[in-house]
């Protein structure tokens, strides 16, 4: 069937229902979204006038555009407060909006390898798979190194390798928050084997997806910002934050940024972003969602989190699925469940593990409905 | 014109009934399988296909969960131990032969199966001839 008709005007009987259907697939799906890192619980329905406009950030979010329906304005607010929340000095420190984790990945990859260009990336097991695409984008030689079982990298075989390759550049794609696992890549640790083997020219690039809006609000956050000696770190939008699209934010040292200027004529404007047209709605809703929710917001959501969390590790523990967590991670690893359940929890698995991931719309009462589900599922299993 | 075949391997836990899962998953999408090698070591399996249509039985084994290693690099077997990949690396640096990228596809029970890319395959072959799986 064709999308566009020769007729104009508005949605046929037909077409409408078929939105009413979607609506309602959305809708109840989200009560049975345990296994995915996005926030599900927001309302921007004050902001909706601003889908009028085609509005786009293009360009860099400091530097003037000629594209005039931009929001640079709100989006350097936001850069501002992502700064201070990753110790990233302002006026040191540089970032645009992506549209998600993996080009704040890309960003922070391109700018070591313009920076390091006969580096090789040292990433660990447990990174997420789209930063083999990216290396594999960006043509950068690189080496897995093994993660430890509890998914954060092996610094034992990490020094080992960097050991034999001391006169190559390395470039340390960490992990703040392993997909699966929620394992924080110990950033002392790997300063401290840099410093051993007297490696002078190096880079670190964080990937703070998820935990990079959680981490800033716990007690005892694991080293994971600048002041932990990163170069440039990735944190998602639509994660912990909750927008009804995928979106970023990459920041990273400004110096390395000025490095790889260029200069394009046609927007007016000093660019390294890697995306040409950038949403410019995105820029106002986190705006917004950093506004509203304030830190006092933050904390008790963060808290809230980490007390479903355990919650989930107490009913799971209770019905024999060895569950764990790291510290100041809302993610509960489990033994794998099944297809039934994975199915209808949307709960991803890898290998022989599985996860939940309690976020804030994830309440106490789905972590029951889900164990009820669990002791159902193994007793139709006995029973069998 | 035929196609001429392509090789493709895949990694797995080696448990019971495992290469009769993945034949299956491609005979389901309809890919013939023309030759079928395999060879288990510690807990790990790795089956050597060739197959009529490559992509598609790529994107069939993806889908059923099987990780596969295209044609396009080698597949070599290491000790579990810290710093085995980078001894692997530097024996190709010494070779002066590139490595462009070294990566894990399976660890069990004191093995790893690593997947090797570089532009020179056939000296790389002769390289790592002693630890070559595919």
């Amino acid at each position: 069937m064709s999308v566009i008709e020769e007729r104009t005007g508005g949605l046929c009987e037909r077409d409408r229902r078929r939105l009413d259907d979607l609506y309602d697939r959305l809708r109840r799906e989200r009560e049975l979204f345990i296994g995915y890192p996005c926030t599900a619980c927001f309302d921007y329905t004050p902001l909706l006038r601003f889908l009028a406009f085609p509005s786009n950030n293009v360009g860099d979010p400091f530097t003037e555009s000629n594209y005039h329906l931009n929001t640079h304005e709100f989006e350097r607010d936001v850069l501002h407060e992502f700064m201070d929340l990753t110790a990233a000095p302002r006026d040191a420190s540089w970032g645009y909006i992506t549209n998600g984790g993996t080009e704040g990945n890309l960003y922070g990859m391109f700018l070591a390898r313009e920076l390091l260009p006969d580096g090789i990336v040292y990433y660990s097991e447990d990174t997420h798979y789209s930063v083999n695409k990216i290396l594999r984008c960006l043509h950068i030689r690189n080496i897995m190194i093994k993660s430890r079982p509890d998914g954060s990298i092996d610094l034992d075989d990490l020094r080992e390798t960097l050991r034999i390759h001391r006169d190559v550049p390395p470039i340390v794609f960490a992990n703040i928050g392993t997909t699966m696992k929620g394992a924080i890549d110990d950033l002392e640790g790997i300063g401290e084997i840099l410093s051993d083997l007297a490696i002078a020219r190096h880079y670190i690039h964080a990937d703070a997806a998820l935990h990079g809006m959680i981490l800033p609000w716990v007690d005892r956050p694991q080293p994971w910002n600048f002041a932990a000696g990163i170069d440039s770190i990735a944190i998602s939008g639509h994660k912990f934050i909750g927008t009804p699209f995928p979106c970023g934010v990459v920041l990273a040292r400004k110096g390395h940024v000025e490095r790889i200027a260029r200069s394009i004529d046609y927007i007016g404007s000093l660019d390294t972003t890697l995306s040409g047209s950038r949403s410019g709605i995105a820029a106002v809703f986190l705006w917004y969602a950093l506004r509203t929710v304030g830190r006092a917001g933050f904390r008790e959501r963060t808290g809230h989190c980490l007390e479903v969390a355990d919650h989930a590790i107490d009913r799971l523990d209770a019905i024999g699925r060895t569950p764990w967590r790291h510290e100041n991670s809302p993610i509960v690893v489990f033994d794998r469940p099944p297809p039934s359940i994975t199915t209808k929890w949307q709960i991803a698995v890898h290998g022989q593990i599985a996860h939940v991931i309690t976020m804030p719309h994830v309440t106490c009462a789905h972590v029951d409905r889900l164990v009820a589900d669990l002791a159902a599922a193994k007793l139709a299993e006995a029973r069998a | 014109m035929s196609t001429p075949l392509q090789q493709i391997s895949v990694v797995s836990e080696a448990r019971p009934n495992v290469i009769a899962e993945l034949i299956e998953a491609l005979a389901a999408s309809e890919i013939n399988i023309e030759t079928l090698d395999s060879q288990t070591f510690g807990g790990t399996v790795v089956a050597i296909l060739t197959v009529d249509c490559y992509d598609d039985a790529l994107r069939a084994l993806a889908v059923a969960g099987f990780p596969a290693v295209g044609e396009d690099a080698l597949l070599v077997r290491v000790d579990d131990r810290p710093g085995a990949l980078a001894t692997l690396a530097r024996r190709f640096h010494q070779a002066n032969i590139p490595l462009h990228s070294v990566r894990i596809v399976r660890r069990a029970e004191g093995w790893g199966v690593v997947a090797l890319s570089t532009p020179r395959t056939e000296e790389a072959l002769a390289l790592v001839r002693d630890e070559l799986i595919a």
